[in-house]
């Protein structure tokens, strides 16, 4: 598509200008797409097994908890654990990964995991509490990477648009005006001189 | 920057995520769960951990944040039927990115 522009001298040298500056933006863009793929390919497989690890590891933990709370009964289990004394916390840091802004998070625990004197409950428990106090690490792993996967495949749809805009459509848009405005400019100047020669010839003949 | 982490789900798989001091929020129906879910978010927790059975049902809000820094939602299978939803979620964000399921077994 021919843009709606003067067939001007100024104008091609604008659109000269724009056509630069749309090529540079197009080669960075697409450097930039591939980078955010590469990055994006090397966490994925990561999350995969993480996530299906954790999986695994939680129905174990779930399963051991029930088993305690089966043995102890609902309401033991309830009191036993009204009041924890461990508190967590996470700091939240911003990596700049390709300037996608993804979260890094830091966990502060503090108090014991065991909250609750040993004589009216069973060992399973404590098994299952000691057990999903370190498993919550991996869960805060999960978390960050699962999270650094959507924004990365967010930034790349968004990237991998702007690329193909500039490629199928301002770029030629622009050459193609560039190329039908010289034209223009060409035709312009050839019916000049043939008029200069017709009048040249117009005064010599008289 | 600090953040909070909260537990939504079923009031059994709640009672564990007490104990080791996350803020959690028991719900029974899933109208209860949204507006848990929508209090959460308000409340500026950073991590929220959720069980599957009932993020399948959310799943409209859930895609809202989905792209946000926080907060960051986390899902966990429960202990009733497992559905993949979890997976799911992350193989639709990629195959939206790349336009192949990059994460087809292989």
């Amino acid at each position: 598509m021919i843009l709606n522009i003067n067939a001007t001298r100024m104008e091609l040298l604008r659109l000269k200008k724009r056509l630069k500056i749309a090529q540079r933006g197009h080669k960075l863009l697409k450097d930039k797409r591939d980078e955010l793929m590469r990055q994006l390919l090397s966490i994925i497989d990561e999350v995969k097994s993480l996530r299906f690890s954790i999986e695994k590891e939680f129905q174990s933990i779930l399963e051991s908890f029930m088993l305690a709370k089966a043995e102890m009964g609902p309401f033991q289990m309830e009191q036993e654990l009204l009041l924890p004394t461990k508190t967590i916390s996470v700091s939240v840091e911003q990596k700049n990964l390709m300037s996608v802004h993804v979260p890094v998070y830091t966990r502060e625990v503090k108090g014991d995991i065991i909250s609750y004197g040993y004589f009216n409950t069973s060992g399973e428990l404590d098994i299952s509490l000691i057990k999903f106090d370190e498993f919550i690490e991996s869960l805060l792993a999960l978390a960050e990477k699962e999270k650094t996967v959507q924004l990365l495949a967010n930034e790349i749809e968004e990237t991998r648009r702007r690329v193909n805009a500039l490629e199928y459509k301002l770029i030629p848009n622009l050459i193609e005006t560039i190329k039908s405005i010289t034209m223009k400019l060409s035709e312009t100047e050839l019916s000049n001189t043939v008029r200069l020669m017709k009048i040249k010839d117009m005064v010599r003949s008289h | 920057m600090n953040t909070k982490i909260a537990a939504l789900g079923e009031k059994d798989i709640m009672l564990i995520f007490r104990a080791v001091g996350v803020a959690v929020f028991p719900v029974n129906t899933i109208i209860e769960a949204e507006d848990k879910l929508k209090k959460i978010i308000k409340e500026e927790y950073g991590i929220i951990f959720m069980t599957e059975t009932i993020a399948i049902k959310l799943d409209s809000i859930i895609k809202q944040y989905s792209f946000k820094l926080l907060p960051s939602i986390v899902i966990i299978p429960g202990l009733g039927e497992r559905n993949n939803y979890a997976i799911d979620i992350l193989r639709q964000a990629i195959i939206k990115a790349v336009g192949a399921d990059v994460m087809a077994e292989g």
